[in-house]
């Protein structure tokens, strides 16, 4: 009988979790489900393992691409599952197994009434292999690669020789929502990541300027919604055109406070949207110190406008040098340094105010109708799901 | 209905050639190197159509025509044939695909050279002719600046290039020429593109003619079945080519007309635009089908966006180069203009469709959403 390959998957701190556990292994099932759904698959779960079997063998580099995007999964490894025999599991490993190098077989035996003991086993198999391929040999400590065996209780064995790492952190879905406020740079992108590692379900808010900017400065945002969208389990980007607001507060307000206003409105925009939308906080891709804006004092002055929720800046002590690295693992990084401008940049001031007193902003910003202008910006709300 | 003027980036293609294109080609479909005679059948008729478009340009048993993709490409083939030692002379009004090829030679070690601009965009004469010398193998200029619409006469230019090197080649890029300005190629201009779908043609046709001498050392860019008499391998686009040429017939026979007329557009629009907005790039004697203006203080590309959702279309500088990085046009740059007037950039370019009621129209949206902008931008 042909051997069929199974993905045997192993989830993180899932682990910690005790009464609770259960809530937390349906949703990191369900998003397996989600981003195997277009892969012909069998997922199955036992002790807190999970395993991908009954796929096409063709199939199987698109289902750990899938799989490496998926929050919770601690480590894989594609295996073979036969019956619990020993012929059977000596075939698995011949095939296996490497032509030359040392190697060590380690057992794992869940199924005590096997008649041999994981010693026994490993001898026994390893023996074999040793017999069968000539240029191996065996090391015990610092083997070149390992053969393991998984003996499991309901009379099946699990035979593979690689753990390799999954993304890690907590199933999405198990730690609320946040709304990310997507520039179209390489931070953001970046600290949405970050959230949904955590297990949050992460929304975006992309603010533009049309006609100030182009549609493909929106159409890239689309495309970077579009990479975060499998590691979030879906997303749904919401555009918001400030172009109004811009222009209100170029003709009114003092020129080096551009920016620091403008942020304040796209605060209080993500904050009112997430309220709407039943979302629990906001998310930003702030580092600080990177730019005038994210200096202590530019975030003292966004977060007072922010009435309830809270700001979460994952990114706020690394470098940029960090961030493009996980830009990069991402996946997102070649989008990001497209040169389309995103809404920050056409009315940018010369020398914008680094460390403005909130007094100072205040009076500038009584000058315009805030709640006018808001109003007004928020019915220009689009919605896109990914 | 919009109101269509950036046909200086492509045309709308001539339905009735399509059709007349299409009939031919539901019984002319036939590979042209076949040796049975629907394939010979074929093959005469791009032979007809090669014939009646070199015999636009001059005497067509003089002139030779390949058929290529593109005007890039066209332009492409003629430099890296004929740029192959010594350098290179083009000007600094060159489309991107004669810049960007010569910077490819430049890599590849040919000395490129680069002829200053008159303030209008047309190549400053005295300043081309003192880079040649007798090292120079090929010198490109194009014909109508696609940017500003100023006419180069290359013909002239290349008889006073050759009285300096006699055995230099000449090159221009007629892409903004063929079919919307009178001209016969001289005998000096030895290599000339044309694209198909700036006259009402498809994008997917471009030719590069060439004089005999020139014809018979040029080489091909893309080698294999020896199509197009070994100098442009790949099947022809059959389809493209007859649609293009019955295009190219119905543009040639109305030229003078179109050209009169359309000189009225322009002149019109030039005059009709507020003038304590726009400025006028373009020259008075260039070509009619181009009028390039700088809304000051504006950004081009805003005023775009704006005029696009009033129902206009128009350019900002050159549509193939408008998503690179460069903010800038490097040929309105090297027409002396500042940064702030090359930001403010547009492009209005007129096809025969082009009536007086839209470019009437164009005014009032041109004038309208630039006083727009400005009150928006508080200038």
């Amino acid at each position: 009988m042909e051997q069929q390959s199974v993905i045997i998957i192993r989830y993180a701190e899932i682990y910690l979790k005790k009464k609770n556990r259960g809530y937390f292994e349906r949703i990191f099932r369900n998003n397996i489900e989600a981003v195997l759904k277009a892969i012909p698959h069998k997922l199955t779960t036992a002790a807190g393992r999970y395993y991908v079997e009954n796929f096409a063998e063709e199939d199987i580099d698109r289902l750990i691409d899938a799989l490496k995007k998926v929050f919770g999964i601690h480590t894989m490894s594609i295996g073979r599952r036969v019956k619990s025999d020993m012929d059977e599991i000596y075939r698995a490993a011949a095939a296996l197994c490497r032509e030359e190098g040392s190697f060590k077989v380690e057992t794992h035996r869940a199924d005590k009434t096997f008649p041999l003991n994981s010693m026994e086993i490993s001898r026994a198999i390893g023996g074999r292999l040793l017999a069968a391929k000539k240029n191996l040999t065996v090391d015990v400590h610092t083997p070149d690669f390992y053969v393991y065996l998984d003996l499991r209780e309901d009379g099946t064995t699990l035979v593979f020789s690689e753990f390799f790492a999954g993304a890690g952190g907590m199933p999405v879905g198990t730690a609320g929502k946040g709304l990310l406020m997507l520039s179209g740079g390489i931070d953001s992108p970046v600290a949405g990541h970050m959230m949904a590692k955590r297990g949050m379900h992460v929304h975006c808010l992309h603010f533009h300027s049309y006609p100030y900017t182009n549609m493909q400065a929106k159409e890239k945002v689309e495309e970077l919604a579009k990479i975060l969208s499998p590691y979030t389990c879906g997303t749904r980007l919401y555009c918001v055109s400030v172009t109004h607001i811009q222009e209100e507060i170029h003709r009114k307000c003092a020129e080096e406070l551009m920016v620091t206003l403008l942020r304040r409105f796209m605060f209080r925009i993500a904050e009112i949207v997430a309220q709407r939308h039943g979302i629990q906080c906001l998310i930003t891709g702030e580092s600080l110190g990177q730019v005038a804006s994210q200096t202590i004092e530019g975030m003292t002055s966004s977060n007072s406008v922010v009435k309830k929720l809270p700001v979460l800046r994952p990114l706020v002590g690394f470098d940029k040098n960090e961030i493009i690295e996980r830009s990069r693992a991402m996946g997102a990084y070649d989008i990001s340094i497209q040169p389309f401008e995103d809404c920050c940049t056409v009315f940018l001031p010369r020398h914008p105010a680094i460390r403005p007193a909130l007094d100072y902003i205040e009076a500038e910003e009584a000058k315009i109708d805030v709640y006018g202008l808001l109003e007004e910006a928020l019915k220009t709300i689009e919605k896109i799901d990914f | 209905m919009k109101i269509y003027l950036d046909n200086a980036a492509t045309t709308r293609p001539n339905g009735r050639a399509v059709q007349r294109a299409m009939r031919w080609t539901e019984e002319r479909w036939f590979n042209p190197s076949g040796l049975y005679r629907e394939g010979l059948e074929v093959r005469a008729d791009l032979k007809e159509a090669r014939t009646y478009l070199c015999s636009r340009l001059g005497d067509p048993a003089e002139i030779s025509l390949v058929f290529t993709a593109c005007g890039s490409e066209a332009d492409n083939q003629a430099l890296f044939s004929f740029a192959r030692r010594g350098n290179l002379v083009i000007s600094g009004g060159e489309h991107a695909a004669i810049f960007a090829a010569a910077s490819e030679l430049k890599n590849r070690g040919i000395e490129l050279r680069v002829a200053p601009l008159n303030g209008d965009g047309s190549v400053n004469e005295e300043g081309l002719l003192s880079l040649v010398d007798d090292k120079t193998s090929l010198v490109s200029v194009i014909h109508v600046n696609n940017e500003t619409g100023a006419v180069n006469d290359v013909n002239a230019l290349a008889a006073a290039v050759k009285k300096r090197n006699p055995r230099l080649y000449f090159h221009s890029d007629g892409v903004q020429a063929f079919g919307k300005i009178p001209y016969k190629l001289g005998a000096a201009v030895d290599l000339y593109s044309v694209s198909a779908h700036k006259i009402g043609g498809l994008k997917g046709v471009g030719g590069l003619f060439a004089r005999k001498k020139a014809y018979s050392v040029l080489h091909p860019y893309i080698y294999g079945g020896g199509q197009e008499d070994g100098k442009r391998s790949g099947t022809e686009n059959t389809f493209g080519i007859m649609q293009f040429r019955f295009a190219a017939e119905a543009k040639f026979a109305a030229l003078a007309e179109d050209y009169a007329r359309i000189k009225g557009y322009r002149d019109s629009l030039r005059e009709g635009l507020d003038q304590s907005i726009f400025t006028s790039v373009s020259p008075e004697n260039g070509t009619p089908y181009i009028l390039t203006v700088s809304a000051q203080g504006l950004r081009g590309e805003t005023l775009l966006h704006l005029l696009d959702d009033n129902g206009l279309i128009v350019g900002t500088g050159s549509a193939c180069s408008s998503n690179v990085k460069k903010r800038y046009s490097r040929v309105i740059l090297a027409c002396g203009r500042t940064e702030a007037e090359a930001d403010g950039i547009l492009r209005i370019s007129f096809s025969p469709e082009t009536t007086a009621d839209e470019v009437a129209s164009a005014i009032k949206i041109l004038n309208g959403c630039a006083a727009e902008l400005k009150k928006r931008m508080n200038l």
